[in-house]
């Protein structure tokens, strides 16, 4: 049998945690938490992941970012397809922030919350690729 | 940032010598970094170079004025303290000098002793404007945003039981009856209200501070309106509703901001489509005259009864019918009739009951070349 590919998932929302591993084992991927970016990045070196999604914003704004940098210099993430999260629009009180100027690159952006089957029909296509 | 950092810098602006030997003499040794010189104008290039947290400015010096190098300095460099050396017959002016903008002053002579304890209460105080400026933006920032930091926090929940129920549609849903998923699709529906609700009312918050006003641009009617059906679409095919326009090509361009007027027009065709029945028609025109252009949004639904019009646009208020009672933020078309005053436009609705009721929007034209 084949094994099952292996996605990681960082967010310091807990409940978001949960609630998307839940849907991400009912497709058929073995799932690995991380409830911030330090241990995210950690996490992805030690399991070595198909492919990772990260939350832009956590404890500070530019952690998310700083994350996907950290992922793409490092063996393990150059590869991978990286999904990230948004549920924040830039009109609001972060308007003030301004994004690295060398924004690192993700495969795809998703905006919170996210319908199941389009979350993982977007997977799907990533991974195949 | 440490202030009270031994390596404080002091620059000294004196004419004579002696006096600037002694204050380095007295000021190194206590740890501070000097800067001295015997000409004004110097002084103000060294000053604007090195940006010392102290500054000390003998008033009288040939050639230069110490009262202008006061003024200049406190305008220029907002975080300096200058303090004024000044000789004992000159303590008027040295009060004149506080007024613009020195905050002390060290009467000539004066001891080692001296200089340092005013230097060490000037550095004080300036630390301690810095934080009470600082202090003193973010509880402005905080109060300006106070609207906008609720909602953030009120969203953040919102989404993660969104992603709940997803999760439970998906992982049980096939196990579950016909009416126990209905009564997870209710939750759903009802936290989607609650979520819009939070974003309508971020989207008055975000008039209310006026940034709103800057995103402004000439814009083509038409186009917006072939977006926002475009967008309504669907939701009208699922009631059974026909969305029909007529739209003049030849329309002027108007001034303002393409995404709130598409929240506009989706929350008025969105309301027509709660309150018109299946099989009803609603249907978008466009006019102009020489000093407004038109949109008419109207529906074939049961009206609103003329008693209630005047509040429609006030917050939270809702027209109960016979059938159930109609379900959205309550803030709708609040934030539309707030968006149209930012458009220095206007917003009408005439009705009757059993009949339909017509919104009519008018904007002010932009006259083009």
């Amino acid at each position: 049998m084949e094994s099952k590919k292996k996605i990681l998932l960082i967010d310091d929302d807990k409940d978001f945690l949960m609630a998307t591993k839940l849907i991400l084992e009912k497709g058929g991927y073995e799932v690995f938490l991380a409830e911030d970016g330090k241990s995210g990045v950690e996490t992805a070196k030690s399991v070595n992941p198909n492919l990772a999604i990260i939350d832009m914003m956590m404890e500070t704004w530019s952690e998310g970012f700083n994350v996907v940098s950290q992922l793409r210099t490092s063996e393990t993430g150059k590869q991978i397809p990286l999904i990230m999260l948004s549920a924040v629009d830039l009109q609001g009180p972060y308007q003030s922030f301004e994004p690295p100027e060398e924004l690192p690159t993700v495969d795809m952006v998703l905006h919170k919350p996210i319908k199941a089957d389009e979350l993982l029909k977007h997977i799907g296509r990533l991974l195949e690729k | 940032m440490n202030q009270h950092s031994a390596a404080a810098r002091i620059l000294i602006i004196d004419d004579e010598e002696s006096i600037l030997d002694g204050c380095r003499q007295a000021l190194e040794k206590s740890g501070y970094s000097v800067i001295t010189t015997s000409v004004g104008q110097e002084g103000i290039r060294l000053a604007r170079e090195n940006k010392p947290e102290v500054a000390f400015v003998d008033l009288k010096m040939p050639g230069c004025s110490g009262m202008d190098i006061i003024d200049l300095l406190s305008k220029d460099l907002p975080d300096i303290v200058l303090i004024v050396i000044t000789g004992y017959a000159s303590i008027v002016s040295a009060v004149e000098a506080m007024k613009k903008g020195a905050y002390d002053y060290l009467p000539k002579p004066f001891t080692p002793d001296q200089i340092r304890a005013v230097t060490k209460r000037g550095l004080e105080h300036r630390s301690l404007k810095i934080e009470a400026d600082r202090l003193r933006a973010e509880k402005e920032y905080m109060e300006k945003n106070f609207i906008t930091f609720v909602s953030h926090e009120m969203r953040s929940p919102l989404v993660t039981i969104q992603q709940y129920i997803e999760t439970l549609k998906v992982i049980a849903g096939d196990s579950l009856g016909k009416d126990v998923y209905d009564i997870i699709d209710r939750c759903d529906k009802r936290i989607q209200n609650l979520q819009d609700l939070v974003e309508h009312w971020l989207d008055l918050s975000r008039i209310e501070n006026g940034t709103f006003s800057e995103t402004k641009e000439p814009l083509n009617m038409v186009n917006i309106l072939e977006k926002s059906m475009e967008e309504m679409g669907p939701l009208c095919q699922r009631r059974k509703l026909d969305l029909r326009a007529d739209l003049k090509n030849d329309l002027p361009r108007i001034m303002g901001d393409q995404e709130s007027l598409m929240r506009v027009f989706s929350n008025i065709i969105g309301n027509a489509t709660k309150y018109t029945p299946p099989g009803g028609i609603i249907s978008i025109g466009t006019d102009y005259d020489d000093y407004y252009l038109y949109v008419s949004i109207s529906d074939t639904g049961s009206g609103i009864p003329q008693d209630k019009l005047p509040f429609i646009f006030e917050p939270f208020y809702r027209v109960k019918g016979k059938e159930e009672r109609q379900r959205g933020s309550g803030l709708g078309l609040t934030f539309s009739k707030k968006i149209m005053e930012a458009h220095e436009g206007k917003i009408e609705v005439t009705s009757k009951e059993g009949e339909g009721t017509t919104f009519i929007l008018k904007f002010p034209r932009l006259y083009e070349l």
